[in-house]
């Protein structure tokens, strides 16, 4: 279980301070896959680094079944936009990287690597170097690298963003497929409304200004939804007009600060 | 395994061809070699400069051919070398972990950064007499001038390169619970590769051009002793042809052995190399 009490992150950027985040409050169930969906600069992947443990909040507190977190920690496992595997490593190497980092015995390492490689179908790929790879191809072993090391909670930061549509649907299909038979509470950061939606049991639809939680859509149809469906349509009209809303206060008040011609 | 031996010959295939039959580019660059020598002939010929301070080329050739019969130039260029590999394995020695540390940790780069950068500006021959003095005249004393010249390239490059590091590889390694050692061996160092290659090159560079000017003054063998004890017997012929061997084995290291680093390494792992 993931609860964000109340969290929020400040900086000061010469003397000014930027709110970032500010009083979001979420539940997250075991198992759940859960969207949060806002235009960029909303503050969704600083959140998400937040739940990672990588940078502390300002105010409020998350917890994991209970417990503050203070880092990162071996629950959680990040998928990041731009892959960040090490181009140094074979493929096999990366998706072992957090086992070798724990400690975890060559041959154990070896049979978990290569087990996760299958699953996300790159086995032949093993000895190659990541930049051998497609982007779709890099983002599997990334997924992969996280699975290792058998986090309860996926962190996923537009981990598909970088990607061609068609690319992106296979992967989202695969994405899917995976949550299913590894039961992984998911976090997935986009700001693509169609892949929140197909994706998600529960949309946070996040604000720029403030940067809070706005609303929260639930996904109640079947999977694999029909995007084209009417059910589907009806939920992203709603989740379109509330980023709209969105989008447009904030380029009203970017015009209003502006100079006037 | 397959594919890396594909890359290999991929890579290799089109350097071969470009030994057998020039280029464009090799056909200029060669060119222009041969106009130069042409050109010291005619000079040579025309008799601008007395001969005992000028050699022809052929005279160059014929001295190139007697000292290396004679073994001295062999002799000599062993020397150097060897004084070269030390010296700049020391400097990659201290230069490598100084950079690491200066690079990855804030406390130890106000420490020590600031004496760094005031030692630097020193040329490499200047700490020559010091040397001398110190180690007297031969082996350690050029080592030493080596040292002290070739370690700030590796130095400000090792720590730039964990400079520029830092960010989301450093992320990875927190999110997988990385201790310290394992992301140094595993993270720090690989990713920080093509830097701290560009700075042994250049160390390399530096120690090789500071080496003669060494080894002028405080040795009686090397390549710089042969050049300048030539100037006692006014054999310029012999002074060139040490100068064009500082050449060649330079040029072999600089253009060959480290590129050969780099397409094992950084190229082979589709990194970029800092170079340029």
């Amino acid at each position: 279980m993931l609860t964000l009490e109340g969290v929020g992150k400040r900086y000061a950027v010469d003397g000014t301070e930027i709110v970032a985040l500010a009083g979001i409050s979420v539940t997250v169930a075991p198992g759940e896959f859960v969207c949060l969906l806002g235009p960029s600069g909303c503050g969704k992947s600083t959140l998400l680094r937040i739940v990672a443990g990588l940078i502390p909040p300002t105010t409020g507190v998350v917890r994991i079944d209970g417990r503050p977190v203070t880092g990162p920690g071996p629950d959680r496992a990040v998928v990041f936009q731009d892959y960040a595997l090490f181009p140094w490593m074979t493929v096999r190497d990366n998706v072992e990287f957090g086992l070798a980092a724990r400690g975890v015995e060559p041959a154990r390492r070896r049979q978990v690597a290569m087990e996760l490689l299958r699953v996300v179908g790159l086995a032949d790929f093993a000895d190659k170097y990541p930049h051998h790879l497609s982007g779709g191809m890099k983002q599997r072993v990334s997924i992969a690298r996280a699975l290792a090391v058998d986090p309860a909670l996926l962190l996923m930061d537009e981990p598909f963003g970088a990607l061609d549509a068609q690319t992106r649907y296979v992967m989202q299909q695969e994405l899917l497929r995976i949550w299913r038979s590894y039961r992984k509470t998911v976090l997935f950061v986009t700001h693509a409304i169609d892949e929140a939606l197909y994706l998600g049991d529960r949309v946070l639809i996040m604000t720029a200004r403030p940067r809070r939680l706005k609303a929260e859509l639930r996904v109640t149809q079947e999977r694999p939804r029909d995007i084209a469906g009417a059910e589907f349509g009806r939920l992203r009209k709603q989740a379109l007009d509330l980023l709209s809303e969105e989008i447009a206060r904030s380029m009203a008040e970017e015009a209003q600060g502006a100079v006037p011609a | 395994m397959k594919g890396a031996a594909v890359d290999q010959v991929a890579a290799g295939a089109p350097a071969v061809r470009r030994r057998l039959v020039l280029t464009r580019e090799a056909r200029l660059g060669l060119g222009t070699v041969v106009a130069v020598v042409v050109l010291w002939k005619l000079v040579h010929a025309a008799g601008l400069f007395p001969p005992w301070a000028f050699p022809a080329p052929e005279q160059v050739v014929a001295a190139f051919a007697r000292t290396l019969a004679s073994g001295e130039l062999l002799k000599n260029a062993w020397a150097s070398v060897q004084r070269q590999l030390v010296g700049v394995a020391l400097a990659a020695l201290v230069g490598i972990p100084g950079g690491l540390l200066l690079g990855a940790s804030p406390t130890f780069r106000a420490a020590f950064l600031p004496i760094c950068r005031l030692i630097y500006p020193i040329p490499g021959i200047a700490w020559i007499p010091l040397a001398i003095l110190w180690f007297g005249v031969g082996f350690t004393s050029t080592v030493f001038v080596i040292f002290f010249t070739g370690i700030w390239p590796i130095l400000f490059n090792t720590m730039a390169g964990v400079e520029t590091l830092q960010g989301q590889y450093t992320e990875v390694a927190r999110v997988y619970l990385a201790p310290r050692l394992f992301y140094v061996r595993k993270v720090l160092i690989p990713g920080s590769l093509p830097f701290i290659i560009t700075g042994v090159r250049l160390t390399y560079g530096v120690g090789w051009r500071v080496i003669v000017g060494a080894e002028m003054i405080s040795s009686i063998t090397g390549l710089g002793f042969m050049i300048d004890d030539a100037r006692w017997q006014l054999r310029p012929d012999i002074m060139v042809a040490g100068m064009i061997t500082i050449a060649l084995i330079g040029w072999v290291m600089e253009q060959w052995a480290f590129d050969w680093l780099e397409r094992a390494t950084i190229e082979r792992w589709g990194m970029k190399s800092t170079r340029r």
